[in-house]
């Protein structure tokens, strides 16, 4: 028998060093790693959350956010079902380069695919991207905007929590599996198929 | 979930009792071995039971995950993999289901040890071939999970390897459970090869295990090594349509990892494919590397030069299936790049090297395609990259537009092609649709290019590695000391010096009087001549080469145009050609008096010799040097015993039984010896077909057709213009002198000449039947042609004894 009603892919984008590594392992383990290394190609994590009294598990894929594993990352966000682009509020130059993530996006992820835009480092003093220009960014776009520190643990439960209820909240309103392509249920209850998690 | 209670066990199935009792009491025990060879038992004989069985272990399989309680987990995955492996019935399919769900459940896990027993389950079920379709098992969780564990980025050295082997591992049973089998998932989908083969180049560009040479014993659990392994599994099992969708990730690896300079891991990765990759299908990636190139055309030449040398590695080993159908598509590809190339005109001195390396790359390619190719396809690719010239294209291209930096380029490119043709007859080296725009070349403007020419026309020529041996115009006492590898000419290659000599003829005596020529271009010459007098030394056609000689020693004696070290070289190359052609003949007397000459030049004309003209370090540096120098003070004015005399050589001829009487009529005719002094270029429409129509032994048709388009109306009309005025004592001359050759020449030679001829006219014959795409144009050209021709010059008529030879 399954363990949960939802499975839902995540993948988490950016330039390097704007700390995607530190949210997901905030988030899945409740630490921050100081010296966290620079991620190399794709790394996975999991998390089953509770939403609504239902188990949603969210598969996280943490890409590298260095230009040379691009290919391979790309690779990862075409089956995504919500994606979450993490900027530095400190690095002028990581919120610079969003148009290019965007345009990415557009290329490779699928047309519904749900995204979060992520101002990470509010802890840091040097703030450089006020709230109010990530915002307007975000909405520019239809986005989800969010500022987050991975250090101190703030906002990065909500952040998943939220992304976790927009995904559930949209597989109940089109009354479809999350899977639009799951047409074999397998042998258990569940109607979820965890190989079936494929759309392009 | 609490159905493990003692006192219920005889309620529940029988198979979960034999399930629960698989598992010990401690942990450390093991799985009980008698309770699983039970259950083994058990779903053998009711195998509709399996998938029960799949599910119920599937179950406590999760409770141990969820727990912690790691030992029962390894114990319940070994009954899996027991299970798996003994049972080989129709409902195996279902029990998969479960299996595989427990794979992803450990693969989920953050345990790398757990991680690891997954993979290890999983390839053992890899290699099991079900018989059953499974069409809605998808695999897009185990391509993504082993990937990601590729690429691993623990802390923990050791266990980062294990992780990342176990990946590939992963990779290699998806790779094999699914590439047989129609029915299951498609692997080669970009999808999944996206993420697949970038993991395994990830792996393979380990610059640790890289440095490590072949000798040393290579450890085979490195991921590098086994990233290397699954790498030529999966190219070998790739099929046609499959091949791209690997080669496509490959090359987008190699840009983002920027590993195309340096190109060793580009050039391994390469070759493992091209060696691994089934030999029919080599060139598609031959082609995509080409496409690739064409991505790059405005990228840094660094890059470009590293993609052709890896093309150039690649086209080496796939040999023979290099090319594909395509054979000038591959050519115009490369020659395009070289071309975008020579555009590229960088101001920075840098970036232009780069370019000059880059060339030299695509050039040293094209050289290795046109090797995989047969003979006869070189001397076709020879005439493609001929076909690039302006001079070669339409009229209104000539404008002189062409980078002469691209045309020395191509020069190189046809030297390259021509270095890998192996002559064996001439007709078949040299078809006049090839020879003749070949020569035409050999007067192009630049001097550097012409010897770039002679180089082409040695190497085809050479058939015995003469050609080091003459680099230089020496004039030894004794010829052998040349150690020259001589051996007789062959009755097919008389018979095309018949045909074509004078076509090489002409051109070397028009080159000769190039005002542009440097020493290399003598000395190129020299080496061309002697060649000729090797490879064809038939006693008839040295007659002809001697001939040749004295004509070229008349010429510089008579013009007034050649500078006084131009004549020099001459004169010394001239002496140093009859001593060799006196020892290929083996006339004493000839040689004799060659060396009677030599000693009285010795004397008296010391710049004669090509010691001295042709020792770079005594050239006069200022015009006014020259003048006044002692050492040229006589060769304004050079004596007759210095010369070589026509006289004197038909003596010695005639001495030794030759027949000499044909050597007092000079063939070389200087029809329009004014006009070479003002343009250098001596080819121009007109010109050419005046050749053709001077030259007895020439094949007019054969020209004609192959320029066709340069008959123009306006050429001809300039053509009946002048043909009636400055033409004309030369036109008297020569019918005088054809009457000479027929009445003197020998029978044979009347022969050969009439049957080339009419050859050519069954030749072209067929050419314009085939020619469909414009046969009325193309006729009505022909017709104006013949009719133009014999309406304005009676050579024409005089060449009606040759027909009746017949």
């Amino acid at each position: 028998m399954e363990d949960y009603k939802y499975l839902f892919k995540v993948v988490l984008i950016g330039n390097a060093g704007v700390g995607k590594t530190c949210l997901v392992r905030r988030f899945t383990e409740g630490l921050f790693p100081p010296g966290q290394g620079a991620t190399i190609g794709v790394d996975f994590m999991i998390k089953t959350v509770d939403v609504d009294g239902e188990k949603v598990k969210l598969q996280i894929w943490d890409t590298a956010g260095q230009e040379r594993f691009r290919s391979i990352t790309q690779a990862y966000y075409r089956s995504a079902n919500a994606l979450i682009l993490v900027y530095d509020v400190c690095c002028q130059n990581s919120f610079d380069s969003l148009p290019q993530w965007l345009n990415e996006i557009e290329l490779y992820a699928g047309s519904k695919v749900l995204t979060f835009l992520v101002g990470n480092k509010v802890d840091k003093m040097s703030k450089e991207i006020p709230t109010q220009i990530g915002q307007q960014f975000a909405q520019r776009y239809d986005m989800t905007f969010i500022e987050t520190s991975a250090k101190e643990c703030e906002n990065v439960e909500k952040l998943f929590m939220d992304i976790a209820r927009g995904l559930t909240k949209r597989a109940r309103d089109l009354n479809l599996q999350p899977e639009e392509n799951n047409e074999f249920p397998s042998g258990g209850s569940t109607p979820i198929s965890t190989f079936s998690c494929c759309k392009i | 979930m609490t159905g493990c209670c003692v006192c219920c066990s005889a309620l529940r199935p029988r198979y979960k009792v034999l399930v629960d009792n698989i598992f010990p009491e401690d942990p450390q025990d093991g799985l009980v071995r008698i309770n699983m060879e039970k259950l083994t038992f058990y779903a053998l004989s009711s195998p509709e039971k399996l998938d029960r069985i799949g599910q119920y272990l599937e179950k406590r399989l999760n409770r141990e995950v969820k727990g912690h309680r790691i030992e029962f987990v390894f114990i319940a995955m070994d009954a899996l993999d027991q299970l798996l492996v003994s049972c080989h019935a129709q409902s195996l399919n279902l029990f998969v289901e479960s299996f595989l769900k427990m794979v992803q459940k450990l693969l989920e896990c953050d345990e790398p040890e757990l991680q690891i027993s997954a993979t290890a389950s999983f390839v053992k079920f890899a290699n099991i071939e079900e018989d059953t379709p499974s069409y809605h098992r998808r695999y897009d969780f185990f391509v993504s999970k082993f990937s990601s564990m590729s690429h691993s980025g623990l802390a923990k050295e050791e266990t980062r390897q294990k992780i990342r082997r176990a990946g590939l591992h992963g990779l290699q049973g998806l790779v094999r459970k699914t590439v047989s089998d129609d029915l299951q998932v498609n692997i080669w989908d970009p999808v999944h090869m996206d993420k697949i083969v970038p993991s395994l180049l990830f792996n393979m560009d380990d610059p640790s295990f890289l440095a490590t040479d072949a000798e040393s014993p290579r450890d085979e659990e490195h991921p590098s090594y086994i990233a290397e392994i699954v790498f030529r599994d999966l190219i070998c099992r790739a099929s046609y349509s499959s091949i791209k969708s690997v080669v496509g990730p490959v090359l987008i690896h190699l840009d983002n990892h920027s590993l195309w300079v340096p190109n060793q891991f580009a050039v391994k990765c390469f070759k493992i494919i091209m060696y691994s990759v089934q030999a029919q299908y080599g060139y598609i990636v031959i082609t995509s590397l080409l496409e690739h190139l064409d991505h790059h055309v405005k990228s840094d030449p660094n890059i470009k030069g590293g993609i052709v040398g890896v093309l150039f590695q690649a086209v080496l080993i796939s040999a023979g299936g290099s090319i594909g159908t395509s054979v000038l598509e591959v050519f115009n590809i490369l020659l395009r790049h070289l071309r975008i190339s020579v555009d590229n005109k960088s101001q920075n001195t840098e970036m232009r090297n780069k370019e000059i390396e880059f060339e030299d790359e695509v050039i040293n390619t094209i050289g290795q395609f046109a090797n995989n190719l047969p003979d006869y396809q070189k001397i076709e690719i020879m005439m493609f990259v001929m076909g690039k010239f302006p001079q070669f294209t339409s009229d209104e291209d000539v404008g002189g537009a062409m980078d002469s930096q691209l045309q020395m380029n191509l020069l190189k490119t046809l030297l390259k092609v021509a270095t890998k043709y192996k002559t064996v007859t001439f007709s078949n080296t040299f078809p006049p649709e090839f020879l003749h725009p070949l020569l035409r070349m050999s007067l192009l403007d630049d001097p550097q290019m012409r010897v770039t020419v002679q180089n082409i026309l040695q190497t085809l020529i050479d058939r015995h590695n003469n050609t080091v041996k003459l680099k230089h115009v020496v004039l030894p006492a004794d010829v052998s000391q040349l150690d020259l590898t001589t051996e007789k000419a062959s009755r097919q290659d008389i018979l095309f010096m018949k045909k074509s000599g004078m076509q090489f003829y002409w051109h070397i005596y028009e080159n000769m009087q190039m005002s542009s020529n440097k020493v290399d271009n003598f000395e190129a010459l020299f080496c061309t001549m002697s060649l000729l007098a090797i490879e064809l030394g038939d006693a008839e056609i040295l007659l002809e080469l001697l001939r040749l000689a004295l004509d070229i020693q008349k010429m510089v004696v008579t013009s007034a145009g050649l500078p006084i070290t131009h004549k020099c070289a001459i004169h010394g190359l001239i002496a140093a050609y009859i001593n060799i052609l006196a020892y290929l003949s083996s006339i004493s007397s000839l040689a004799e008096y060659v060396q009677q000459v030599i000693e009285t030049r010795k004397k008296e004309a010391k710049c004669l010799l090509p010691d001295f003209a042709y020792n770079r370090n005594n050239r006069p540096n200022r015009l006014s040097d020259l003048e006044n120098s002692e050492d040229y003070r006589s060769s304004d004015l050079v004596k007759e015993n210095c010369l070589f005399d026509q006289n004197k050589i038909a003596e010695c001829l005639s001495s030794s039984g030759h027949d000499a009487s044909r050597l007092s009529s000079s063939f070389i005719q200087k029809p329009y010896n004014a006009e070479m002094g003002g343009v250098s270029r001596s080819i121009s429409d007109i010109q050419s077909i005046n050749i053709e129509i001077e030259s007895v032994d020439g094949s007019p048709s054969t020209y004609r057709k192959q320029y066709d388009e340069e008959i123009t109306v306006e050429s001809l009309k300039k053509m009946l213009a002048e043909s009636s005025g400055a033409n004309k004592d030369s036109e008297d001359k020569r019918r005088l002198e054809i009457l000479e050759t027929f009445r003197t020449a020998p029978f044979e030679e009347i022969v050969a000449r009439s049957e080339a001829k009419s050859n050519h006219f069954h030749n072209k014959l067929n050419e314009i039947l085939d020619n469909v795409e414009d046969p009325s144009e193309r006729l009505l050209t022909e017709e104006d042609d013949e009719t133009g021709s014999q309406a304005t010059i009676p050579v024409f008529q005089m060449q009606f004894p040759d027909l009746f030879v017949y």
